[in-house]
């Protein structure tokens, strides 16, 4: 019998390491339960608007690599979906080849976990499946977190088997073609989960979790990284690694007096952040360049010590994340600095629609993009080709900058009033779906109350230290910007978003963009700098309720009416957007008015409250309808919803 | 275990339970049948004793753009009998620009009385809207057993609003 009890004991042993795992993989994904919490909820949320299928031709060119490379190779050799003459495919030496690798790679697990499960589950039933558990998890984490586990196991198993029971009276058969799609959708939406779940771990590290959750839930479901969530573009990816390199940046320095509970020392998190801009380069090293800048130009001087050791563990890591980059480089092109998107576009970006259309091939944000041959030829010219290099590297942003002198309109288009452009509406049959920053989250506007709380405190500092000469000012400055973690990572998300904007200043505004797309990681920054103004915090605390409510209220009556004005007011998806464009822009200035003057003054702090919930539901809104009533192309994952938007539609 | 665990636990099962034996590996049922079964379409018989379908179609000018939605009335059938399940296609042409649209019906067994055909709208461009009115024609289509059958066939106005 020795065999049986020691087999006994390696199970319990087993199951106390599945359980000592679990437990680790939750802390360095989701944080704590309420960040798991949030993630299962973002997850549920984006499932309801999830359609298999393309958006935008350029993920073509992403699923037919995907396809590729699950056969073991990086030449597409077929064009499984549309044609290999989809945008952003590139060609070298006569064969095609994708981009975004490293998007491609995190789908291509996700590809197999899919295959895998449709071999026993019907594939118009696993997503509706999954979709279920996911709600019955949730249950379980929130009866946990409020102490009410039988009822939220009651009311989660209910609405799981409800909701199973429903999509499964109204599934239909989903093509098996469309597997390689779903894993890279998959992908993406795991990634805006991880946003939610990153700003969730960010704001309650900054402030408390309240907040936290407020700025996670935000992130996904009033800003545009909800819209794109279910759609294989580079976008929300990218969010998940700048939120992952803020986050980075920002423990590096709180952990610094001694964090009791970290896995990894703050060397360990400058490692950390470094390695993610380097695996961004995976995706697109244009993006993953200028947040490099951006981290150096930040890090290196504020951080607690620059000593030959953590110097060691950063460049390490950071040299480490990139060899996927230049392995896949070197693999194609064999030129492990010459990246997918410097190599010659397989078709001209003719546009077409927008949703026939894509963004064209030469993406290049600069950055590595403009070197094509790093290492100098002759040693003799170092000096005049390190130059170079320099110029044509930091190019981009001196472009930018003058681009946004040169062409304020644009900025203003992009920004805050897109309207009817001819350019862009030869694309989409002279419609205006285009939308700016401001109409597509009008709770973007509440930033403009930095103005107000910044002129407030230089005011202050100014009179108080009338004395103090300016250059001591200064100093004394970039000393609280040393010392205080926050005053670091909030000097670097400033510094990002500007960089990212002036590198996209000079082609926006864009056909094909929707939401401002290129932007996707500018608006979650956004969040973030709201979370940092004192009048949200206390708006939050004081006043949360009324906020949430007219959230609440803004969502389900406002989107009905919005869909009810659309359908009887027969103006078309052109007139629709417009319409949620001229709603979003005109609530969007009120609640810029009243935040700055809340952040003058508590007694608009009501007021303030019920608009941030109305202009957070806007953002909701266009999510939403555009989910359900505009945009619609393929199956939606939950059959349910599938029968719903085309009940919508006969209306 | 306690009573919310098991119900936890229990809903679980369920789920994967049913997701695996509708599956093909154990194929026990199928869930996931089209909404619309479409064979035999386009066979059976119909009959349609009268017509009722609009005298003018509007392109207007969409809000905030400089595009033009065609929308199209709905028109309306009677069926006096129905068998199988014959189509009806009801579509609009602008030989004016080489514009042509038609949506297709599906009339399912059972259905009697008046019956409402609707077009889905369109967007276009201000390059094609030119001139402030165009002739057009409705035309509503029946396939069945028998063939085609053109029902109803006129001319339309079409406005420009703009």
């Amino acid at each position: 019998m020795s065999t049986g009890r020691a087999w006994r004991i390696d199970l319990d042993a087993a199951r106390h390491r599945a359980g000592a795992v679990r437990t680790l993989l939750c802390r360095v994904v989701v944080g704590d339960r309420l960040g798991l919490a949030v993630f299962l909820g973002a997850l549920v949320a984006i499932g309801l608007t999830w359609r298999i299928g393309f958006f935008i031709s350029d993920s073509y060119t992403l699923a037919n690599a995907l396809v590729a490379l699950a056969d073991g190779s990086l030449v597409v050799e077929e064009a499984v979906y549309g044609t290999l003459e989809s945008p952003g495919m590139v060609v070298h030496d006569g064969r095609y080849y994708g981009r975004n690798y490293g998007q491609v790679a995190a789908a291509l697990p996700l590809l197999w976990a899919l295959r895998g499960v449709t071999t026993v589950a019907d594939l118009g039933l696993v997503f509706a499946a999954l979709w279920s558990l996911v709600v019955l998890s949730l249950a379980v984490q929130v009866g946990r977190l409020v102490g009410r586990p039988s009822l939220c196991a009651v009311v989660g198993s209910g609405v799981a088997l409800g909701a199973f029971a429903l999509n499964a009276a109204l599934a239909e058969p989903v093509a098996a073609r469309l597997l390689p799609v779903a894993a890279l959708q998959l992908g993406t939406v795991l990634a805006a989960a991880l946003v939610a779940t990153t700003v969730y771990r960010l704001g309650t590290r900054l402030h408390d979790r309240r907040v936290g959750v407020a700025a996670g839930a935000t992130a996904v479901a009033a800003t545009p990284v909800g819209f794109w969530a279910a759609i294989p573009k580079r976008h929300v990816t990218v969010t998940a690694l700048l939120l992952g390199v803020v986050y980075a940046f920002y423990r590096s320095r709180a952990d610094r007096d001694g964090g009791t509970d970290s896995l990894l020392t703050t060397a360990g998190f400058r490692g950390l952040a470094y390695a993610l801009v380097g695996l961004w380069t995976w995706i697109h090293a244009g993006e993953a360049f200028v947040v490099f800048v951006a981290l150096v130009a930040v890090d290196v001087p504020t951080a607690p010590s620059n000593d030959r050791r953590t110097l060691a563990v950063v460049g390490g890591a950071f040299l480490a994340s990139l060899l996927p980059f230049l392995l896949t480089n070197a693999a194609i092109s064999g030129d492990p600095l010459r990246a997918p998107r410097m190599l010659t576009p397989a078709a001209e970006a003719t546009g077409g629609s927008a949703f026939g259309g894509g963004s064209g091939g030469t993406d290049g944000a600069g950055g590595t993009a403009g070197g094509t041959a790093v290492l100098p030829p002759v040693l003799g010219g170092v000096l005049a080709t390190v130059a170079d290099r320099l110029a044509l590297l930091f190019e981009p942003f001196v472009a930018g900058a003058r681009s946004v002198f040169a062409d304020p309109e644009s900025l203003y288009e992009t920004f805050v009033r897109a309207g009817y452009d001819e350019y862009i509406g030869r694309h989409d049959n002279d419609q205006a779906i285009n939308l700016s920053v401001l109409e597509s989250a009008p709770l973007v506007a509440g930033v403009v109350a930095i103005l107000a709380t910044g002129a407030t405190r230089a005011t202050a500092a100014v009179r108080r230290d009338t004395r103090t000469p300016l250059r001591e000012q200064f100093v004394s400055a970039v000393r609280t910007a040393r010392s205080s973690p926050t005053a670091a990572t909030d000097t670097f998300v400033a510094l990002v978003a500007v960089l990212f904007v002036l590198v996209y200043m000079p082609r926006l505004p864009l056909f094909a963009q929707v939401t401002v797309r290129y932007l996707l990681p500018v608006y979650v920054l956004a969040v973030y700098a709201l979370v940092r103004q004192d009048w949200v915090r206390r708006t939050l605390g004081v006043r949360g309720r009324a906020a949430l409510w007219s959230y609440l209220a803004g969502v389900f009556l406002g989107a009905q009416l919005l869909f009810v004005v659309v359908a009887v007011w027969t103006v078309g998806r052109g007139g629709a957007v417009q319409l949620h464009a001229v709603a979003g822009l005109a609530v969007a200035v009120v609640f810029g008015v009243t935040a700055t003057a809340s952040a003058l003054d508590d007694r608009f702090d009501g007021l303030t409250a019920v608009l941030s919930g109305i202009t957070a539901a806007l953002g909701t809104n266009l999510i939403a309808l555009s989910a359900l009533v505009y945009f619609q192309y393929g199956p939606y994952a939950l059959p349910a919803v599938d029968w719903l938007a085309d009940l919508l539609a006969a209306a | 275990m306690n009573r919310a665990r098991v119900l936890v636990y229990g809903t679980a099962a369920v789920i994967l339970a049913v997701t695996l034996v509708s599956g093909p590996a154990v194929g026990f049922v199928d869930l996931t049948t089209p909404r619309y079964d479409t064979s035999g379409l386009g066979e059976g018989n119909a009959t349609v004793d009268r017509i009722d379908a609009p005298d003018s179609v509007t392109l207007e000018r969409g809000y905030q753009s400089e595009s033009y939605y065609l929308t199209v009335p709905d028109a309306k059938i009677r069926l006096a009998s129905l068998s199988g399940k014959p189509t009806v296609a009801y579509g609009v042409d602008i030989p004016a620009f080489g514009y042509s649209r038609s949506t297709t019906h599906f009339l399912s067994e059972g259905t009697s009385g008046w019956v409402e055909l609707s077009l889905q709208s369109d967007t276009l461009g201000s390059d094609t809207v030119t001139a402030d009115a165009y002739e057009g024609t409705i035309s509503i289509v029946l396939r069945d057993s028998s063939g085609k059958t053109v029902l109803y066939e006129e001319p339309v106005t079409v406005e420009v609003v703009r």
